[in-house]
């Protein structure tokens, strides 16, 4: 003979439609403590979305950087540069590797053609760009291996590039002209695009805008016939996957630093590494924000293990009533109890409800993605009712373990 | 057939460091079908008796059989069921719960019980019918009067179909007109057969009953016979 777990839900319920100022006031510092989680949560968890796409658009997570040590003490001496030779040398030593891409780059090029000039960098680069970047011509072709070794005249450019050349006119097999050279057309690079992400919002309309200003030639054509005194000191490289990243990443780094006599002048990074940095970073701040929230809700957990105590004694005769016509010790602790945990409850789901219209507002004025997932809003209505379960089985035990006789008598 | 049968019932309260004896061997047999009062002085021990046929609380010593069951001995989860299925309790206050309406009240022993909402629903119904409030199931006990909140009581206690009804000066908080109600309704469920204990100093009330039993001291000093 029990009652029903419905039934106490059912008895909880009322009590707490009964009693609702009491309820809302009890279950304040719950609805603030899971708002607070969810809104935490959604900006980590947009931290890392925003890491991951970002990382995504430049290539992927296979990708490893070398490019100039910023940190190494120049006064020592020493040229951030690779030769085409030393080039050659990595690239044979490198078979694992997927992609492999040196580039020698110039800020600001001014290219021309009749009336219309256009200030833009210019990238000297070899065929792999296109697997290393995951960005290819759209029109016409990219860069091929023929051209690098003819040290050909040939320029594929960006789309913006295009546009202020040649508007729709077809560009492919137009001759431009860069640093006394004449080069020709051959392809016209993809539009590239990505939303802004929070910060950015200010400045730009597409984030990755600044890509569709570039234009690229042969790295043979570019350090000897455009810009001789010009360097290549970065070099991309793409792995099988970003498990072997690391691995790459270490060999890269020991024949860089053997090719340079064991000097630090390059810095080799991988792409892997740097977004589990900064999983990580975002994962400790996260931690903290949440370790702050689960105190106030404890805090509440208090408030309502007090309110609940003081509800039971405000209630010693109806519970001494109800133990009279058959009511159990258990039957007394469940009603209670779950009590406790319908308000606790009830609290996370208005935290969710609240936490969830605040958050774009939060976005917006922190600039920051936020993303709210389904696993934050169990994760923020479990810790409340978890918190309802804690904190009222103490009253619910006392509420069960009163004598009847000692509550009927109680006024 | 006995319905109650005590054997050298004793209890004591320790008060701080004093022990206060309250009944001093009680030895009582009532059979099912009887109307018994219990009369005496306050501070004689009737209220202490009452507690323990009504198995809210448990001897010292001695021995308690309810429908030849041993329940001196029970421990208080299955006291709880005893209460439920066997006892019907109306207090001199009413003791309804002030937030329900009378159905949910009547309702309450039923849903202890573990009974269906449908089917505890229309037994109450039925059971409000029979005391005269089938136009009032919605109401709240404080929109009640005295006499129709004891009677919502005594609904609630009967509704189980309890094997005794216990009954704590059921009109001493009622007008002699209301009251007299009352005494009509227990003695039309005593005509039915039930059998009801009634605790009481009031004499004109104790005559309704077959039987008086007087408590002096925590001892019975008359009508311990049936």
């Amino acid at each position: 003979m029990a009652i029903h777990l419905s039934e106490s839900i059912k008895l909880g319920f009322s009590d707490i439609m009964m009693r609702k100022v009491r309820s809302v006031v009890t279950v304040i510092g719950i609805v603030l403590g899971v708002m607070c989680i969810m809104v935490v949560l959604a900006i980590v968890n947009g931290m890392n979305q925003s890491t991951m796409s970002w990382m995504n658009e430049r290539g992927g997570l296979n990708k490893i950087e070398v490019s100039k040590n910023w940190s190494y003490d120049w006064s020592k001496g020493g040229d951030a540069s690779f030769s085409l030779k030393e080039i050659r040398y990595l690239q044979a030593q490198l078979p694992e590797a997927e992609a492999f891409n040196p580039s020698a780059m110039d800020w600001e090029l001014t290219l021309s053609k009749g009336e219309t000039r256009y200030t833009t960098p210019i990238l000297g680069v070899m065929p792999d760009f296109t697997k290393v970047e995951e960005w290819n011509a759209d029109k016409g072709r990219f860069i091929l291996d023929r051209d690098i070794d003819e040290y050909s005249n040939v320029i594929v450019l960006g789309t913006e590039v295009a546009n202020t050349f040649f508007g729709n006119r077809n560009p492919l097999g137009e001759l431009i002209s860069l640093e006394g050279q004449q080069l020709m057309v051959v392809g016209v690079m993809k539009f590239r695009f990505m939303k802004p992400q929070g910060g950015e919002m200010a400045f730009s309309e597409n984030s990755l805008g600044y890509l569709n200003q570039r234009c690229f030639i042969p790295i043979s054509t570019m350090i000897s016939k455009i810009k001789p005194d010009s360097k290549i000191s970065s070099i991309d490289i793409r792995s099988t996957s970003p498990e072997a990243a690391a691995e790459l990443r270490k060999k890269v780094e020991n024949i860089v630093l053997n090719l340079k006599s064991g000097k630090r002048l390059f810095e080799v990074s991988s792409a892997k590494e740097q977004m589990d940095t900064m999983k990580q970073n975002s994962k400790i701040f996260g931690a903290i924000f949440v370790l702050i929230a689960i105190i106030s809700l404890l805090v509440g957990g208090i408030v309502i293990m007090n309110i609940m105590l003081a509800a039971i004694k405000e209630r010693t005769r109806e519970i001494g009533v109800r133990l009279a016509i058959g009511a159990r010790g258990w039957d007394i602790f469940l009603q209670f109890l779950v009590q406790t945990v319908l308000i606790t409850g009830l609290g996370g789901v208005l935290g969710i409800l609240l936490g969830y219209a605040i958050l774009n507002r939060v976005g917006v004025y922190l600039q920051m993605n936020v993303v709210a997932s389904v696993q934050m809003i169990w994760a923020a209505l479990s810790v409340s009712v978890g918190v309802g379960l804690i904190f009222g089985i103490v009253p619910a035990i006392r509420a069960a373990r009163l004598d009847p006789v000692i509550a009927l008598r109680e006024e | 057939m006995d319905i109650i049968r005590t054997q050298n019932l004793i209890k004591d309260y320790s008060l701080g460091k004093v022990k206060v004896r309250a009944l001093s061997g009680i030895d009582m047999r009532i059979e099912k079908g009887e109307f018994v009062a219990i009369m005496g002085p306050s501070g004689s021990g009737k209220s202490t008796l009452m507690h323990i046929i009504g198995c809210l609380d448990r001897p010292s010593e001695g021995e308690y059989y309810l429908d030849e069951m041993l329940v001196s001995q029970m421990p208080k989860s299955a006291l709880a069921t005893v209460r439920n299925r066997k006892i019907g309790f109306v207090f001199q206050s009413f003791n309804l719960l002030p937030h329900l309406n009378i159905l949910k009240n009547v309702e309450l022993p039923l849903m202890y019980g573990g009974m269906g909402k449908a089917k505890r629903l229309k037994q109450a119904r039925e059971i409000l019918d029979s005391v005269g409030l089938a136009d009032r199931l919605r109401h709240k006990p404080t929109e009640l009067s005295g006499g129709q909140r004891q009677r919502v009581a005594i609904a609630r206690a009967i509704v189980n179909n309890p094997s005794i009804l216990l009954a704590d000066e059921p009109t001493g908080n009622l007008d002699s007109q209301a009251g007299g109600d009352i005494l009509e309704i227990f003695n039309r469920l005593h005509s039915e057969g039930n059998t009801v204990i009634m605790v009481t100093h009031d004499a004109l009330v104790a005559d309704r009953a077959d039987r008086i039993i007087r408590i002096m001291d925590g001892r019975i000093v008359d009508g311990n016979t049936p």
